[in-house]
């Protein structure tokens, strides 16, 4: 392969997460498939992990070795294992940033027949259900989402990642849009990396609806959006 | 059991089994590391607490994803620290000229032998290797390393934060990391 089709100059700020976004999508496509730069890649992030020994030293204060062990107990509880739904998420959640571009990319590119997804896709349809991408608002820029549901509309999930976790008084709250009419479809919070996935409830088929938003809205939910927007998405 | 004479590995296989002891004893190694990089990052020391109360929280719920082929504990352990902080250095919006963020002195505090001196031995080493390389950079390049390793920031910010073109920030990180790599790594 040609020098100049490589990736090499972007490699040292993609390891250290620095491009936008069409370029750290570009290099992880690459990556994907180009053992060089891989090679390259892998010496390049080592030495960005290194990065946090320069870091000044400190120390934290003696109580939070207790706040810790106060924390973790009792014994978290296992989750229960995932239905289709989750275990389709579990592509989306099980990575890095680094690593996990590029297996969204071979996943969503096996379902339907190659296409972007980080950012930039609308929709999807394969014989077994329909992907619409959601894209971080103003509020949440770094923040990305995905609902997929059944090719006849009669049930979906929503999945999300890099949103902040809220206070014990806000959650995020899903609208269904028709005709400027919203009409809440799903409450749910997110890990502490952001990340969350929830079934979507509605009184008509999904298929009918044509815009997708998430709010930060009061603890219980609101009757109609009052937070800001996180999210946002098309069905068409 | 002696938990101290473990291996950070063999630590996460049991806190994994929800051994707390054993998040303890990983606490007890790499709270220093996590904690530092966590108030480089957010510039406070109660948000660097939360930060780094939340990256060994995540440690416990997520013992079983960890992957020994795939990084080093320490490495594990930094990158879920990184991440964290920046998540919420954004969340906060916080701008990087309320605090300033800074590299460490080419000679490091020693850190306490504690239990594990082989371990803690090795770790001081490759601070200090790894602080000296950042010390030989050029001020304009370790600048916009900061920016990008402990802020999170995109080279476009970078260049907005210095004033600078973006391809004159592109190339000094670059040249930077090459810079590093030939002398952390020999090649």
């Amino acid at each position: 392969m040609p020098v100049d089709e490589h990736v090499l100059d972007l490699i040292p700020l993609y390891a250290l997460g620095c491009l936008d976004e069409a370029e750290t999508v570009a290099v992880a496509e690459h990556l994907s498939h180009c053992e060089q730069c891989w090679a390259e890649w892998q010496a390049c992030q080592a030495v960005a992990d290194d990065l946090a020994l320069a870091a000044p030293d400190a120390a934290p204060g003696p109580h939070l070795h207790q706040q810790l062990l106060d924390r973790i107990s009792p014994a978290p509880v296992k989750p229960e294992p995932p239905d289709w739904r989750q275990a389709f998420a579990g592509f989306w959640r099980q990575f890095s940033p680094v690593w996990g571009i590029a297996m969204v990319l071979v996943v969503v590119g096996l379902l339907a027949g190659g296409f972007w997804l980080w950012g930039q896709v609308n929709q999807a349809d394969t014989a077994e259900f329909r992907t619409i991408a959601m894209i971080g608002a103003e509020a949440a820029p770094d923040a990305s989402g995905l609902i997929i549901m059944s090719a006849d509309g009669e049930y979906g999930s929503l999945v999300v990642d890099h949103l902040p976790s809220l206070d014990a008084d806000q959650v995020y709250q899903l609208w269904l849009i028709l005709d400027g009419e919203r009409s809440s479809g799903a409450l749910f919070s997110v890990s502490e990396e952001g990340y969350g996935v929830v079934e979507i409830s509605a009184t008509r088929l999904l298929s009918d609806f044509t815009e997708f938003g998430v709010t930060i809205e009061p603890a219980g939910g609101s009757p109609g959006p009052t937070g800001a927007k996180v999210l946002g998405g098309n069905a068409d | 059991m002696d938990y101290a004479k473990l291996s950070d590995e063999s630590l996460i296989v049991l806190i994994a089994r929800a051994q707390p002891h054993a998040l303890s004893e990983l606490y007890h190694r790499y709270n220093r590391l996590v904690f530092s990089l966590a108030l480089n990052t957010v510039g406070d020391p109660a948000t660097a607490e939360e930060v780094t109360l939340d990256v060994f929280t995540r440690i416990w719920q997520r013992a079983d994803t960890y992957q020994a082929e795939q990084a080093k504990v320490t490495t594990w352990l930094s990158r879920i620290a990184r991440n964290r902080a920046i998540d919420v250095l954004r969340r906060r919006s916080v701008r990087p000229e309320q605090h300033s963020v800074a590299w460490a002195e080419v000679h490091p505090q020693q850190l306490p032998n504690g239990h594990n001196p082989e371990k803690i031995t090795e770790l001081n080493l490759r601070r200090a290797q790894v602080r000296a390389a950042v010390a030989q950079l050029p001020l304009n390049q370790r600048q916009s390393l900061a920016l990008a390793y402990f802020k999170g920031y995109t080279h476009q910010q970078i260049a907005d934060e210095l004033n600078q073109p973006l391809g004159t920030v592109k190339t000094r990180i670059r040249l930077a990391m090459n810079k590093l790599r030939k002398t952390l790594q020999g090649d």
